[in-house]
């Protein structure tokens, strides 16, 4: 581990009088499975549409690699490094697994507008290559058997890991998981897991939303909770637990 | 300065005919989100349907005392509500069933009916503008450096009358709230009990009501009138609603004054010619530099 | 002839939208591209000539909206400005206007790159704006483009436009008083239409544009820059229909503005809806079915009506009315056209990047 590959300083973001996010500062160090939680609406998927570009923080600072991305578009964000999934699945519904993943590589390819119009030799290069990684890719996250199935006809576990493909596919430094086992019985958490970790190992920052605690105490090496928009707490999982402000916010006060 | 005035005078007339119009369009795009492509033609067929009553009635001259008022009351109704009724049937046959298309969908069939009405207005009366019976007495009032006529003012006080019977309407009757519900959020709407096709279908009614009378008013006013005016009228009419702020039916009032008078001084400055270029470059001019208007709150951009 | 040619045309224009291999659909088209090449010869008037020249030039101008509204998802009921466009830089530099006198060849590009500069300025400030936005800016520079044509009367002739025309040549050759020339000229732009159109379907723009219309948001979050991608579908749009519209104008030998109104770009857009937008095929056949409608069959109902049953109809007149009748209809029953895109694509075991 290293210097931090994401840097929150004293982020806000208000939607009329409601501060979704609040003065949030953290840091996720790169090679890190940097774990978020908290209530619902507390902030952690407004987090993540700040640092993908979905919306600009009305203050504060987002350093990637050093560099300030607030406010940047999210197709810049993307092309910089950064990936990530939805918490409410955005695939290209009416596309084939395999054209989703290969969306998901665009930026790493290299043909201009005229390689495209006149299927050049360049182009032609590319699109052979851009097709086997996508199939490597399906391949790895066991969607070989789907690729041309549409994305909305996949079961909904297969949806998901099609969606962490697709992100994948970019060759992101950090990839963000909203909630990704949503929805998923025992086995396919399991599966997550490995699947999470073996993303890891291979070099990808992980910031990973979760509600299921199992899951991200196995995983992650560093959590925040978030509360009202607020951090209340930061540390690995054994602290995380024992924080009376983060039992409090989950579970109440006594007399509340 | 005198001709200034002038202008100034002919363009709130024009402006009071668009008002009604624009209404119509922000209305429904404010229920619907639907930009109803034909409402411009429903406001010629309002022309088309004063001028046969007229016909009907076998006038063709000036009208005076109380046939004046019986007679061109009857076509003023006549035509508002056949334009109610076109409308409404606009919305359930066409319309209703592709309210969740995507939206490339409800605007082609709003151009297929637009061609449709057009197309059967050319059928009716010829591919010729027509003459329009001269039937309002129209003294000149002259007010210092400015003379007004009858019409002008007849033109404004119906389109601002207009404007405050339907503000009482949505602000105080329930279906009124109705609209602004469905308008807001129609799931909760529906979900709160409010009729949501009805309260369409009550919209589509008043904004052919508004774009009837403004038909009436238009045929009175220019004595003429032509298959494909509704054409133009209407692509003016809508930059007047997204000029003051579509969805917002004061901004529509003041977009459609707006847009009369710049189109009047276009034409005095620079020539007829180059009205419909100028009204169609504010169109643009408008969408990419304050697409949510003068008034608006929605703003017509992808998010 | 001109029937017989068009149901060939639909024809293997279905066959090839059925047929699954890439080898296959590509013998097809060959075969058709013989048969239209030897057509005129076997038999048929300069007036069949001329209309299916008038159906091709169709042809081409719907391949091009397919760019825009088919592939990239962007509704543009305008699309008769940059035809305009095309048909009057022919006008304008290859006639006693100026004095000018360039070459049909030549203007084909240049109107080409033009109409595709002015698809950037118009496209740059607005294509951010949503749908039904965009279509009515779209069309508003429909209407004031020609409009404007007919203002400057100095430089464009005004409502009666510009006549007589370069009558274009071939190494030296004029290409005369038939339509025989302009049948094959179309038909060579038919075939680079198709070509680049088929590739840009394939690519990895066309991949970026089907993700876009389908989610705007995800695109952008796979790192594709919409805006540009969407400008690019725009001024590559209207570069078809510059060039198509040169063909059109040196084949008439002349230019008007009531040639460019709003009806010539609601019938190419009616001619995507009818065919099924987004697939070449389905594309071409909404163009030639519309194109024989227009061009053939209402003049002809007409003198039916006259000469058989002794009814004066103008069924031109109507013809918007019918226009009118298709589109409803169609959104109503038919919204995805009669060979679409997506159902064909679910019975497809192809990879993405297979020839249409």
């Amino acid at each position: 581990m290293g210097a931090p590959i994401l840097e929150i300083r004293g982020v806000s973001k208000r939607f009329g009088k409601l501060a979704a996010v609040d003065d949030l500062s953290l840091s996720v160090q790169t090679g890190a499975i940097f774990g978020i939680i908290g209530p619902n609406g507390a902030g952690k998927s407004t987090l993540f549409n700040l640092v993908s570009g979905v919306s600009r923080p009305d203050s504060g600072e987002i350093l990637f690699d050093g560099v300030d991305v607030a406010g940047w578009h999210s197709d810049a964000i993307a092309r910089a490094g950064i990936g990530r999934t939805f918490q409410n699945l955005r695939l290209f519904g009416y596309l084939s697994a395999r054209e989703n993943v290969m969306i998901g590589g665009h930026a790493r390819l290299k043909a201009t507008l005229f390689d495209s119009l006149l299927n050049t030799p360049r182009a032609r290069r590319e699109e052979r290559a851009a097709l086997s990684r996508a199939d490597e890719l399906l391949a790895r996250f066991d969607l070989a058997a789907d690729a041309d199935r549409f994305a909305r006809n996949l079961p909904y576990g297969g949806q998901r890991r099609l969606e962490i493909a697709r992100a994948l596919a970019g060759q992101p430094q950090l990839l963000l998981l909203d909630e990704p086992a949503a929805g998923a019985n025992a086995a396919e958490k399991r599966a997550l897991v490995d699947l999470v970790r073996a993303i890891n190992a291979a070099g990808t920052t992980v910031v990973l939303i979760e509600h299921d605690m199992g899951v991200v105490m196995e995983l992650c090496h560093r959590i925040a909770v978030l509360d009202y928009g607020v951090k209340i707490a930061e540390g690995d999982g054994a602290e995380v637990r024992a924080n009376p402000r983060v039992i409090e916010a989950y579970l109440g006060t006594p007399d509340a | 300065m005198h001709e200034f005035l002038a202008q100034l005078v002919n363009g709130i007339s024009l402006g009071g005919i668009y008002a009604l119009i624009a209404i119509g369009y922000t209305m429904v795009y404010g229920i619907a989100e639907l930009i109803n492509f034909a409402h411009g033609d429903v406001y010629t067929l309002g022309t088309f349907v004063a001028l046969a009553i007229f016909g009907a009635l076998g006038i063709s001259g000036e009208l005076h005392g109380i046939a004046l008022v019986v007679d061109s009351g009857l076509a003023l109704i006549g035509a508002a509500v056949c334009c109610g009724l076109i409308g409404m049937a606009m919305e359930r046959l066409a319309y209703r069933r592709l309210r969740n298309a995507p939206r490339l969908a409800p605007l082609i069939t709003a151009i297929g009916v637009s061609f449709i009405l057009q197309n059967l207005m050319q059928l009716w009366k010829g591919s010729a503008p027509i003459p329009f019976p001269a039937v309002l007495p129209n003294p000149r009032f002259d007010l210092g450096p400015v003379s007004i006529t009858a019409q002008q003012i007849a033109v404004v006080a119906l389109a601002v009358a207009a404007m405050f019977a339907l503000q009482i309407v949505v602000t105080r009757t329930r279906t009124g709230a109705a609209m602004r519900a469905v308008a807001q959020d129609r799931q909760a709407a529906s979900l709160m009990g409010v009729d949501v096709d009805r309260t369409i279908a009550i919209t589509f009614l008043i904004a052919g009501l508004l774009a009837g009378v403004g038909g009436f008013v238009s045929g009175v006013y220019y004595q003429s009138t032509w298959f494909l005016n509704g054409f133009s009228a209407g692509l003016k009419a809508f930059t007047a609603a997204v000029l003051g702020g579509i969805g917002n039916i004061a901004g529509a009032m003041l977009g459609g004054f707006l847009i009369g008078i710049i189109e009047s001084f276009a034409t005095w400055l620079i020539g007829g010619q180059w009205s419909n270029v100028t009204v169609f470059a504010i169109l643009i001019l408008v969408l990419v530099l304050k697409p949510s208007g003068l008034l608006g709150e929605r703003v017509p951009e992808k998010v | 002839m001109v029937y017989a040619i068009a149901a060939i045309v639909i024809a293997f224009a279905v066959a090839i939208d059925r047929v699954r291999t890439k080898r296959t659909k590509l013998l097809l088209l060959a075969g058709l591209a013989v048969l239209l090449a030897v057509a005129p010869r076997l038999g048929g008037s300069d007036a069949s000539v001329n209309a299916l020249v008038d159906i091709g030039i169709y042809v081409v101008l719907a391949l091009g909206l397919n760019v825009v509204v088919g592939f990239a998802g962007l509704l543009d009921l305008g699309y008769a400005a940059f035809f305009a466009i095309g048909a009057y830089t022919y006008a304008m530099l290859a006639s006693p206007q100026f004095g000018l006198h360039l070459p049909f060849w030549v203007l084909l590009f240049l109107a080409a790159a033009l109409a595709s500069l002015c698809g950037i300025v118009l496209g740059a400030p607005t294509l951010r704006l949503r749908g039904d936005y965009l279509a009515i800016v779209t069309l508003g520079f429909g209407e004031i483009v020609p409009q404007v044509f007919q203002n400057l009367t100095k430089y464009t002739g005004g409502p009666n436009g510009i006549g007589a025309l370069d009558v274009p040549t071939f190494f030296g050759i004029p290409f005369g008083q038939s339509a025989l020339p302009y049948y094959y000229v179309t038909l060579a732009a038919i075939a680079l239409t198709l070509l680049l159109t088929n590739n840009l379907r394939a690519s990895r723009l066309g991949r970026a544009w089907m993700a876009i219309r389908e989610d705007q948001l995800a695109a952008a979050h796979a790192g594709i820059d919409t805006t540009r991608s969407k400008l690019a579908a725009f001024a590559l749009g209207a570069s078809f229909s510059g060039f198509a519209g040169v063909i059109f104008a040196a084949k008439l030998s002349l230019v008007s503005p009531d040639l460019f109104q709003f009806q010539v770009s609601v019938l190419v857009v009616s001619m995507l809806v009818l065919g099924g937008m987004g697939n070449i095929p389905g594309v071409v056949v909404g163009a030639v079915l519309l194109g024989l409608l227009n061009g053939t069959v209402l003049p002809q109902l007409d003198t039916i009506a006259t000469d058989v049953l002794h009814v004066h109809a103008d069924l031109t007149q109507a013809s918007f009315l019918i226009y009118g009748v298709i589109l409803v209809g169609l959104m109503l029953f038919r919204p995805e056209g009669l060979l679409p895109d997506r159902e064909r694509r679910a019975e497809m075991h192809a990879a993405p990047n297979e020839v249409v």
